[in-house]
């Protein structure tokens, strides 16, 4: 009967051990959880920052003024373009190789100047 | 031998002990349990709310969890608006030592940028909390933080970025230093931008750690991005645009629009003067005026296609019809209206094309007002605004039972009624979209636009032939032309009303206009521009306003990959390959 008892109670003294280690533990990582949370939001708004910072560099006001005084570009004109037309058919490819050379002649001559 | 006492029969034992002493002792610990039990009981059961809460106070901690405010995009994912963080900066006076630390401290000042002393004099306002400054910039913050100066601390907070700057400003608008909409869409969608912030209860151990979830977490929902129907590029071009025009005729202001013919989606709207949203120091009233929503004006001639497509509507004139404006004059009821130069006998197409007023008004006077209110109305003039914006006002359009003949008369060249550079541009839409006015919108859409019926598609038609007339050589806005594309459009020249009057000769402030598409045969924009009172010496409509139209829609045009209609001459010049030798 004795034996018994000293038996169950140290067992029941390694679960109450046990059950403060868990607790202990387990508010341990709970910490980290919170900590890791935190810094995601940290992140996540520094990567927005650089986000709209990476975009200010990038506005039509400032492409504009770098290509203008610095690389002394302009705007382009419709004098200066060529537009090309380019018109999709379907065909097999022998049709292809035998109509070739005539799409792209026609394609050159439907250009616009 | 001695006498021994066997331990058992010891006289002390002998003796009796009273009955009621170990009565006594036993009560004793009966009692000690009961008031053990008791205070259990009372801890447990009556007073558990009390002592739960104590605990909390003591542990259990509430943490917000913050919403980002959405982003506001325009039409091809750009940011026109975002959150960032930015830090403001605070502190406990009482804490700081401002001798000790003056050195500390001089960095400080120049790190935000401020004198020392105006540091000092704000250290000095308070004794346990001052802010320092607000929403500062998150390198900087980092720096303060490095310099580790006692009694100043950082909050976190968050500051809207504008990338575009005052090219978009007036559409944006801006919210104030508590996240909340004050301009523009800001304040327009400021309720779907808006998040809605989580919470948590946790409870925190000696140290401050959060150790433990307690009851359920509300998570935070970040507010929606608004993406406009807007293209930054444009933006930012009729911004240039109108911004170097208004210095070039010193004009008060002026303003453009920029509409998608087909889907009815603003494309651009800017004004002049404009301000950075995120610097509004010393903002004028001048500068935050959304003009091209808010102020309403007299159209001019700018309303003539209506009155004829009116005319043309009803069979009651055909394009070739002819009037006679001479001799440049003509007297309703004892006023006479005026053309700006006579001009003879005239064809429908003429009259627009040469904007006579005479020509206009014997159109008009033609028709029942009731028809030419009805067709005003239906193009939105003295409407309740379609489009939903702060500030957006209807003109005005009064209801035609008052007209007086001459009223009448001049209301179909643009006099005595008003109307917004952007109700004007929609009502535009009547001719590009086959005589139906759509609605007009600021949020990106992909669907075309279904519209009111207000003209029939061949008067349409034969409106924009007319409007192409009028910007072309022998019409009053030639300089809207562009290279490769085909416009049309009509320009206006409106006095702008001095009081009662319209001032006198030599005194008269203008207010000009030019309103018109491209290209024109199958629209794509429609592109308004109005300056105010340009006073560099020119003032017709034709004048100022359209080389502002005509650079728009170029570069417009281009942009959206819209091929030229018309024949260029092509300038490309192939660079021969220089001979070796």
């Amino acid at each position: 009967m004795t034996r018994i008892n000293l038996v169950l109670l140290l067992a029941v003294v390694a679960s109450a051990i046990y059950l403060v280690n868990i607790q202990y533990e387990s508010r341990r990582l709970f910490t980290e959880l919170h900590k890791a949370q935190n810094e995601e939001r940290r992140l996540e708004s520094e990567f927005e920052r650089l986000q709209v910072e990476k975009r200010a560099q990038a506005t039509s006001a400032r492409v504009d003024k770098l290509a203008r005084e610095k690389l002394q570009m302009r705007l382009v004109q419709p004098s200066i373009t060529t537009y090309v037309n380019y018109t999709h058919t379907d065909s097999t490819p022998s049709d292809r190789v035998a109509t070739g050379a005539v799409g792209m002649a026609s394609n050159v001559a439907g250009a616009r100047p | 031998m001695s006498r021994s006492v066997r331990y058992t029969s010891s006289p002390l034992l002998a003796s009796r002990t009273p009955v009621w002493r170990s009565k006594f002792v036993v009560a004793a610990i009966a009692l000690a349990f009961g008031g053990l039990a008791a205070r259990a009981a009372y801890i447990q059961v009556y007073a558990n709310d009390f002592f739960q809460r104590q605990g909390e106070v003591r542990f259990a901690r509430t943490l917000e969890l913050p919403a980002n405010r959405g982003r506001i995009l325009d039409r091809n994912g750009l940011i026109l608006a975002s959150s960032v963080v930015a830090p403001s900066i605070w502190a406990i006076p009482d804490d700081v030592d401002a001798e000790g630390e003056k050195p500390k401290l001089q960095k400080l000042a120049k790190l935000l940028d401020m004198p020392y002393t105006e540091l000092a004099k704000k250290l000095a306002e308070d004794k346990t909390f001052v802010w320092v400054k607000r929403q500062v910039d998150a390198d900087i913050a980092k720096e303060i933080a490095a310099l580790d100066i006692k009694g100043i601390y950082q909050r976190k907070e968050y500051k809207r970025q504008y990338p575009e700057g005052e090219a978009a400003a007036h559409i944006v608008g801006f919210t104030n230093v508590e996240d909340n909409g004050q301009e523009g869409v800001e304040l327009l969608y400021n309720q779907r931008l808006l998040g809605k912030p989580g919470m948590r209860h946790v409870i925190k151990d000696r140290l401050g750690r959060a150790v433990e979830d307690r009851g359920e977490i509300v998570p935070p929902v970040d507010g929606q991005d608004i993406q406009l129907s807007v293209d930054s590029k444009v933006q930012f071009f009729a911004y240039e645009k109108i911004k170097a025009a208004v210095l070039a005729q010193r004009a008060q202001a002026g303003s453009v629009v920029v509409l998608d013919a087909v889907t009815g989606e603003v494309l651009a709207l800017a004004n002049y003067p404009s301000y950075v949203p995120d610097k509004r120091h010393n903002l004028t009233g001048a500068q935050l005026r959304n003009r091209a929503l808010t102020d309403t004006f007299e159209p001019g001639s700018v309303m003539k296609p209506f009155t004829v497509g009116m005319g043309l509507d009803s069979g009651r004139i055909k394009p070739g019809t002819v009037i006679d404006t001479a001799p440049g004059s003509w007297n309703i009821t004892g006023v006479t209206i005026h053309d700006a130069h006579p001009h003879g006998a005239l064809t429908v197409q003429q009259v627009i094309q040469v904007s006579s007023n005479v020509g206009t008004a014997k159109i008009a006077m033609q028709m029942p007002p009731s028809d030419m209110w009805e067709t005003f109305s239906k193009a939105g003039f003295g409407q309740k605004p379609q489009i939903e914006f702060p500030g957006v006002v209807s003109g005005r359009l009064r209801p035609y039972a008052k007209w007086r003949p001459i009223e009448q008369a001049t209301m179909s060249y643009g006099y005595g009624l008003s109307a917004s550079l952007f109700q004007m541009v929609r009502s535009y839409t009547v001719f590009s979209h086959d005589g139906q006015v759509i609605p007009a919108t600021l949020l990106k859409t992909s669907e075309p636009a279904v519209g009111v019926t207000v003209f029939s598609a061949s008067t349409a038609a034969e409106i924009r032939k007319m409007l192409q007339m009028a910007a072309g050589p022998g019409g009053t806005g030639p300089k809207a032309q562009t290279q490769g594309y085909s416009v049309g459009g009509k320009s206006g020249t409106a006095y702008k009303q001095q009081g009662k009057g319209y001032g006198s000769d030599g005194n008269r402030k203008y207010r000009s206009w030019f309103v018109g598409m491209a290209p024109i045969d199958k629209p794509r924009l429609i592109v308004g521009v109005m300056l105010d009172e340009p006073t560099a010496g020119r003032y017709y409509g034709g004048d100022v306003a359209a080389p502002v139209f005509s650079e728009t829609v170029q570069q417009t045009l281009r942009m959206m990959n819209v091929q030229p209609d018309i024949a260029v001459r092509p300038n490309i010049v192939a660079s021969a390959v220089e001979e070796s030798f």
